[in-house]
């Protein structure tokens, strides 16, 4: 392959013109650019650098010209020389991602774009260039004018020697300590990581603590804009925090739309921990207003703990008045329903039940489940005890685990006759196994008189069948686990019926 | 690695030889070690280079043409090389491939000699891999160096620039905003060229153009100094463009006012204050809200903070001001302290500027950039005018690195008082001349930038 300087700008002009003509991650234009870069680390690799000088419509590498273009509209060199670009080097060490960010400058078509500025905040680290400011006028440097005056020099000098009281003797030693050295890298270090925006927001607030100026509350909602499209709510509280002293301003009106608010979908899904709690903290100066359009971003949801966080906050901004939330009942939208459901649970208001109420017999499951969450949250263990008859089986297990938690003392007997019955034997173990618990967290000492009775049962048809109920009993036997009980169990490993004591052996293995 | 790195790593590396073979026997482990490092990176080097050249010309150093800057860190094996090559009068020093450890360390050993036996020996030697060019009493500047047409130039583009953007603002006319970005980076490039370049432009101070003169000259300090304490390229083009805008608050200010030749009365002066307030909502017109726009509105801000919580606008004591903040704050009061102004016809000499700043770090200022900047500036800036102790006066065209009392110096009026084209004295290098005080040129009738231009 040739890769002598000619070569290379040949190359370069091509790659040019091929990313003008279509984009640069277009494989045609890879086509060009790819051997370009394998021609330079060629030639970089024998040579410590290319140097190229630029003319208007030329070219030239150490005097020899090496490309030629007069057509204003193709000509590299016119494109460089144009933005004042006089020379230009490629240093041993060029990398394929600085040629590519090379690359991408200087194919920009439109005159308005200032190549050589680019080129100095690409800030590369092996292409070098020279720069001239080329005048249509022609600057005037004279010598400032100068008019010796009737001044005694000697006499201003003690003036200010004497108003400043320097003492001419005190010795001047700039040298810097070790450790004075290291405390200013320290400081150049963390002022080179730190973005301007904070330092400014500090700078605005600082001076509104002084006086009240609209042109700075302008600057203040503006940066606002800035943190919340960067996601940075830690400043943007900051803002809020400090524009929210102002009765006559409300910093947050501005986000509390539909496109904006269910726009920050990424946040609560895949925004680091951090920003998410930060989120939490700056959606809590949100008005009302704002509500459904939280409820709708909680639809795209994915993490339960974040969707669970999300919904406290909205409870938050609904300031406990559930009838913020009412309108919200109306959506046919599901997801948007079971969030709403959700969130009047955490509001734990009077209201909340009577503005359940038409959806306590909602069609969908998930939203019968969810109103079983909030009468659990608002222990109304009485309402839990209807969805016992629910035609789905999730939902009535969702209500045998709430009155599990619950200890509703009452239901007792309706759980145990329930169990007796035959019906109970066609229910799946899942839920049979919830009956269980929840019978063993509502029965008193009565509750191991029964489970036993169940376990050592004697029945003469259908023992295979019933060997589940010796099951379900022995394993609630050994969950209260109490001295008694196990001795029970134990007994009952020795038994000779064979249901029985594998019932009681595999109860107390998992104990 | 950039050649920067390269340079100041052999550099460091021979500092490290040459210190050894100062203290231990040639065959001490320290000195073989020392020996093998920098013959190893030399190697390396030369396989990329046809040879590593380090070059002096007055007080820089240029490793393969480029000039190694004198940064904070690495300051003390640059300034002790470049001493060494100043002391031994070496004009360029190359090493060539081939070159071994035995040949390196003899080399070395010969540092410690005086400059004839030097020469003696050098000669004596027969290095085959180590070439050097003595100085001549007329050495040329390297053509590398000879910018000062592009120096110039770019400094009164900025100052035209600066001019603008203030006057349009003053006008409420539209701000070209890329000119000024544009001129940030030719002020950058220009000092990592040539750092002395602009800084004695800055010293050609315009009574009637102070407003522009002074905001330009505060960001090329400002520059200057943030790149002597090793700032990246980005944080340079946002410190200088906001050590361009920290006084642009002014524009919001009556122009009676600005220009005033008396002394101003309280009011006045509260009234002046307010620049730094109004300076945010001037940068926000001039630049947005973008990155350099937002430190620039902090620093303007923040300018007349002092390090120990005083100063204005009334702020929280315990709140500091950002390390921009504080290197603008040292500039500008240098500049001004240092700049002929309606109200104060006869400013500070710069070296009574820098002991007043030395006698307030702590106080108004950042005492460990107040000492980086005098480094920077030497206790003579250029410009100043000095009386020497043989009775002629002298103009500091140059500063020393390392011998911030001693700067290079350009005899302007004889023993007799004539004005004379004398010569050029390093006052370093054992001429037997010492300073006895910095003094007015003016007093002379002497223009000190008619010597610069």
């Amino acid at each position: 392959m040739e890769s002598g300087p000619r070569d290379i700008i040949k190359s370069l002009a091509k790659a040019v013109k091929a990313i003008q003509m279509y984009h640069i991650n277009h494989p045609s234009a890879r086509n060009f650019y790819n051997p370009l870069y394998e021609k330079m680390a060629i030639y970089l690799k024998d040579h410590p650098v290319i140097e190229y000088q630029i003319d208007q419509f030329m070219i030239s590498n150490r005097g020899k010209t090496v490309y030629k273009e007069d057509e204003k509209e193709t000509s590299i060199a016119f494109r460089l020389f144009r933005n004042g670009i006089r020379n230009i080097s490629f240093i041993s060490g060029l990398s394929f991602h600085e040629l590519i960010k090379f690359l991408r400058i200087i194919s920009k078509i439109s005159k308005d774009e200032d190549i050589a500025l680019e080129l100095w905040e690409g800030d590369f680290e092996h292409i070098n260039f020279y720069v001239v400011e080329e005048e249509d006028e022609v600057i005037d440097y004279k010598v400032p004018d100068f008019t010796k005056m009737d001044i005694d020099y000697d006499a201003k000098l003690r003036e200010i020697i004497a108003r400043e009281n320097i003492d001419l003797n005190v010795p001047i030693k700039p040298d810097l300590a070790p450790e004075e050295l290291q405390t200013l890298k320290n400081q150049i270090a963390e002022t080179e990581q730190t973005s301007a925006i904070p330092v400014a927001i500090t700078t605005l607030i600082s001076y509104l603590n002084t006086e009240k100026v609209h042109e700075i509350i302008d600057i203040l909602k503006e940066l606002l804009e800035l943190c919340i499209d960067n996601r940075n709510f830690y400043d943007a509280i900051r803002i809020v925090n400090k524009l929210s002293e102002y009765p006559d301003i409300n910093p947050v009106a501005k986000f509390e739309t539909e496109p904006i608010i269910v726009g920050f979908k990424d946040v609560i899904n895949t925004a680091h921990q951090e920003t998410f709690n930060e989120f939490m903290n700056f959606i809590s100066f949100f008005s009302k207003k704002s509500i459904p359009y939280l409820v709708r971003l909680m639809t795209f949801g994915k993490l339960k703990e974040r969707l669970q966080d999300l919904r406290k906050a909205v409870a938050y901004v609904a300031q406990d008045d559930p009838t913020a939330l009412a309108t919200l009942l109306q959506e046919q939208d599901i997801d948007v329903l079971v969030n709403t459901i959700a969130i009047l649970g955490s509001i734990k208001s009077n209201e909340t039940i009577t503005l359940l109420e038409p959806l306590m017999n909602h069609h969908n499951a998930a939203i019968r489940m969810e109103i079983i969450a909030v009468l659990t949250e608002m222990d109304k263990a009485v309402r839990i005890a209807k969805y016992l008859d629910d035609d789905e089986e999730i939902v009535r297990i969702k209500a045998l685990q709430s009155l599990t938690r619950l200890k509703y003392t009452v239901i007792y007997y309706d759980l145990l006759n329930r169990i007796k019955s035959k019906t109970f034997r066609n229910l799946d173990f899942a839920e049979q196994r919830e009956y269980f618990n929840c019978l063993v967290a509502n029965g008193g000492h009565e509750v191991i008189t029964q489970l036993r009775k169940m376990l050592f049962k004697w029945v003469f048809f259908r023992r295979k069948r019933y060997s589940v109920m010796r099951k379900l009993s022995a394993m609630s036997l050994a969950d209260i686990g109490t001295g008694h009980v196990l001795d029970i169990l134990r007994r009952g490993a020795k038994r000779r019926n064979k249901n029985i004591s594998s019932a009681c052996e595999m109860a107390l293995r998992k104990k | 690695m950039s050649i920067h790195k390269f340079g100041t790593d052999i550099i460091a590396l021979l500092y490290a030889l040459v210190k050894a073979v100062q203290v231990y026997d040639l065959n001490n482990a320290v000195v073989q070690t020392a020996a093998k490092k920098i013959v190893y990176s030399l190697k390396t080097l030369l396989n990329i280079y046809s040879r590593v050249q380090l070059v002096r010309y007055m007080d820089y150093v240029f490793f393969n043409k480029q000039r190694l800057r004198f940064e904070i860190d690495g300051y003390a094996s640059l300034q002790f090389i470049h001493d060494k090559l100043k002391t031994l009068g070496i004009k360029s020093l190359s090493f060539l491939p081939g070159i071994d450890k035995e040949e390196m360390i003899i080399f070395a050993s010969l540092f410690k000699k005086k400059k004839e036996e030097f020469t003696n020996g050098y000669s004596s030697s027969g290095f085959k891999r180590i070439l050097i060019e003595f100085s001549t009493e007329e050495d040329d500047a390297p053509d590398f160096l000879r910018e000062g047409e592009r120096i110039k130039k770019t400094y009164f583009k900025a100052l035209k620039v600066t001019r603008n953007l203030m006057q349009n603002l003053w006008m409420n006319q539209p701000i070209d905003v890329k000119s000024s970005r544009r001129i940030i980076y030719n002020l950058i490039d220009s000092l990592t060229q040539d750092e002395f370049g602009l800084l004695t432009l800055t010293a050609i101070k315009n009574l009637d153009d102070y407003t522009y003169n002074h905001s330009l000259n505060v960001g090329i300090l400002a520059l200057a100094l943030g790149q002597r304490i090793g700032l990246s390229k980005k944080s340079l083009a946002k410190l200088g463009s906001a050590g361009i805008l920290h006084d642009i608050g002014k524009v919001a200010l009556p122009k009676e006012l600005i220009y005033k030749s008396e002394r101003l009365t309280n009011e006045e002066w509260e009234l002046l204050k307010k620049h730094s307030d109004y300076g945010i909502k001037e940068i926000v017109k001039a630049r947005g809200l973008d990155e350099t726009g937002l430190i620039s509105m902090t620093i303007a801000y923040q300018h007349h903070w002092n390090y120990n919580g005083s100063g204005y606008p009334i702020h929280n004591k315990n709140e500091s001001p950002i390390l921009f903040s504080r290197i603008v704050r040292i500039c500008d009061s240098y500049d001004a302290m240092t700049t002929p102004r309606m109200y104060q016809v006869v400013p500070y000499l710069p070296h009574f500027a820098l002991r007043v700043m030395w006698k307030l770090r702590n106080v108004w200022f950042d005492p460990l950039l107040t000492k980086v900047f005098i480094q920077l500036l030497g206790l003579y800036p250029i410009g100043s005018c000095l009386e020497l102790d043989n009775g002629e006066i002298a103009l500091v065209i140059r500063q020393n690195q390392g011998y911030s009392e001693q700067p290079i110096v350009k005899i302007i009026l004889d023993k007799d008082g004539k004005k004379v084209a004398g010569k050029v004295i390093d006052l370093s290098m054992n001429s037997g001349i010492k300073v006895i005080k910095p003094i007015y040129a003016q007093k002379y009738g002497i223009n000190p930038a008619t010597y610069f231009m």
